[in-house]
């Protein structure tokens, strides 16, 4: 992932020598069409979120009663709170780029007070007036429905599925890394996963749909949705950890076993602090997907939110995710406000894989930069 | 997980290796890794044996030849003709390649030797993540703002009173182009920047413009990485399903036009399966159909990964 790129025109400075005549038009219809491409698409995201952000903050009429609904405050606790935080957490990062003496432990310690406090009063005291949007109950016959149990349960998936992928998946990854001995397993590993990956997804679903719901009669579930996902995001993270794990450097892991440690201490403490920081971006790029998937969910976890049941931990109910909602608004929906809802349900995913994308490139760099601080750590 | 293990096991690793245990702990994460990798080579035979058997069940149910040779798809008669499908999956794939693969390519190109540096990344993160966005949302998007100008284009095309509208191949191979592209584009920028400064370098010296050198040289030279990259996005497109099941209308016939309502193999199963009970004809057909799609996807991808593996650059 950061292979070093060779810089064009570094030595000869060829984007200084420009064309002549016809070249010197083809190259400019080539920027004009990367440029047009790229605006375009830039274009599309900011309308996105310029047209749902406006349905979220405008929603004003709930329409289901939203009381007597079990864990309703806490998901409404927690939706504020992590709102709140989030603000708090813009301030304070750019109020220390503005003022560097903020960069201190005094200062860290701060704004890390600061986000609680603001995380702590935006829960207890702003839950009530949220932007209703996001908290409302989904409705498929009246105008004002809102996404409240889909954000949860989009959040729960990516928990549920995380839980199953992170363990078998750095596992499998350390096992190819350090521990085969056998090069035809090593090899048959790689073409499972390799087969996995290209797998068409309706295929995941089909499958999660014959074994889970089916077969072991677990009904349209959550569990059956997060297993089929923990398997769609195996390739990924297998294939990500084993490349941060070879990428740790060979006379750390040496220094730990002339030291006495065997080998497995030497991967538990050294090999995988070391690179924990590409491990957790790779888990990171696949909470996005988790957010983006629809087929396989739609097979095996359902189209419905059931009122009693909505914001429920039992992993064995079904229900639907942002991006399932988002579908089943527009194929299946009769509400006359449903352009209004997929904006609406269409921003918040949008924010929420930009988020988990930014997150993960920013988790990996954290693995580039400061390899001294990891390394001492890994080695204390 | 893992860091908390070392963190939590630390004291308690100590503690054992000072009583001779250290080496149950030893077997015990030995066994649990192992366990891991063979998790991963036991579930990809489950999926695609399941996947396999019913399929194959279905096929010898209604046979091979219906299932790839006749155009009737009605499941509620007993007819599952899959050459609709088929078509449709082909097609729609296909037009997406061509309308999207070729920009992504050459906007690539440009990128990495003619963008000024401060445009590299931004261009880059945008790709990142409109290629991380969900495909429903990519779906919606041309349902409301494609599909109706796709219907005012063919009825233009084809008058005011034809039988055609904005569902259909046209729009499918329009939105999963457009869907493709910034994957094809991350894919393209990647295989162009493998291509070594030396070559670059060389042609240059050899008196070539720096697009004769882009054209000539590091095209050419990462041609593969291209190919790749291209085939990727097809593999990517034959297998979506929601998006397309948005706009490609439903109709199971073989389209007349590409302005007239068709469907996919994807579509079709996401739509069939919510009415089949399993182990019925229907649902065994539909299967069948997923075999089929993934035998086209897994050609693909077999044909990449014989590409680049013989990767040189």
């Amino acid at each position: 992932m950061n292979e070093a790129r060779p810089t064009p025109g570094s030595s000869l400075a060829l984007h200084t020598r420009r064309g002549h005549g016809t070249e010197r038009f083809i190259l400019r219809a080539l920027a004009v069409g990367a440029l047009a491409i790229a605006a375009a698409y830039a274009f599309a995201l900011l309308f996105l979120l310029v047209r749902g952000g406006m349905r979220v903050v405008s929603f004003t009429s709930y329409a289901t009663p939203l009381d007597g609904i079990e864990g309703e405050e806490r998901m409404r606790f927690g939706l504020a709170a992590t709102l709140f935080a989030a603000a708090a957490w813009a301030v304070s990062s750019s109020a220390k780029r503005l003022v560097p003496s903020l960069e201190s432990r005094a200062g860290r310690r701060g704004s890390r007070a600061f986000i609680a406090l603001a995380a702590l009063v935006g829960g207890l005291f702003v839950r009530d007036h949220l932007p209703r949007f996001l908290i409302a109950l989904p409705s498929e016959t009246h105008a004002g429905g809102g996404v409240g149990p889909e954000i949860f349960n989009t959040l729960y998936f990516a928990v549920l599925s995380t839980a199953v992928t992170l363990p078998i998946g750095v596992g499998a990854a350390v096992y190819i890394a350090r521990f085969a001995k056998s090069r035809p397993f090593v090899s048959t590993v790689r073409t499972a996963l390799d087969t996995l990956a290209s797998l068409p997804s309706i295929v995941y679903g089909l499958f999660g749909f014959l074994v889970f719901v089916v077969e072991m009669k677990a009904g349209y579930s959550l569990i059956a949705g997060a297993l089929v996902l923990a398997l769609v995001n195996l390739p990924l993270v297998v294939g990500v950890a084993e490349e941060a794990i070879r990428a740790v450097p060979r006379e750390l892991e040496d220094g730990s076993l002339a030291l006495g440690a065997t080998q497995v201490q030497t991967v538990l403490r050294v090999t995988l602090p070391h690179a924990w920081p590409g491990i957790l971006s790779a888990l990171v790029l696949s909470i996005g997907r988790v957010f983006a998937e629809s087929a396989p969910l739609i097979m095996t976890a359902g189209t419905t939110i059931s009122r009693s049941t909505a914001y429920s931990l039992d992993p064995f109910r079904g229900g639907e995710t942002l991006a399932v909602h988002l579908w089943y608004v527009n194929s299946a929906g009769l509400s006359p406000d449903k352009a209004d809802v997929s904006a609406g349900t269409a921003a918040v995913l949008v924010i929420l894989v930009a988020l988990t994308n930014v997150l993960a490139a920013r988790i990996g760099r954290l693995g580039g930069v400061d390899p001294g601080r990891r390394a001492a750590r890994a080695t204390r | 997980m893992a860091n908390q293990m070392t963190a939590d096991s630390r004291a308690e690793l100590g503690a054992l290796r000072a009583q001779g245990g250290g080496r149950i702990v030893d077997a015990l994460v030995r066994l649990f890794v192992l366990v891991c990798g063979v998790f991963v080579v036991v579930s990809t035979v489950l999926v695609i044996a399941f996947l396999a058997k019913t399929g194959i069940k279905g096929i010898r149910e209604v046979g091979l030849a219906q299932i790839i040779g006749h155009v009737v798809w009605k499941p509620e008669a007993g007819l599952f003709g899959g050459v609709p499908l088929i078509v449709g999956t082909l097609i729609s794939a296909a037009g997406a390649v061509v309308l999207g693969a070729a920009p992504a390519v050459f906007a690539a190109a440009w990128v990495t030797d003619f963008a000024p540096k401060s445009l590299k990344t931004p261009f880059r993160r945008l790709f990142e993540i409109t290629s991380a966005v969900p495909s429903v949302v990519y779906g919606w998007l041309a349902l409301s703002y494609l599909v109706p100008l796709m219907d005012r284009l063919a009825h233009r095309l084809y008058g005011e009173d034809a039988q055609v509208g904005g569902e259909g191949l046209a729009s499918a191979a329009m939105l999963l182009g457009v869907m493709i592209v910034p994957t094809v584009t991350i894919l393209s920028l990647d295989a162009l920047a493998r291509v070594p400064q030396s070559l670059r370098d060389a042609s240059a010296a050899l008196g070539a413009s720096p697009l004769q050198t882009a054209f000539r040289v590091v095209i050419p030279g990462a041609w593969r990485g291209l190919l790749v990259a291209v085939f990727y996005g097809f593999a990517r497109a034959a297998g979506e399903t929601m998006a397309v099941q948005m706009v490609i209308g439903g109709a199971r016939q073989l389209a007349p036009n590409a302005f007239a309502p068709t469907t996919t193999i994807s579509t079709q199963i996401v739509m069939d399966m919510q009415n089949a009970m399993p182990g019925t004809p229907e649902s065994d057909a539909l299967y069948a159909m997923a075999l089929v799609l993934l035998v086209l996807s897994s050609g693909v991808v077999l044909i990449t990964r014989g590409l680049s593996a013989r990767r040189s650059l």
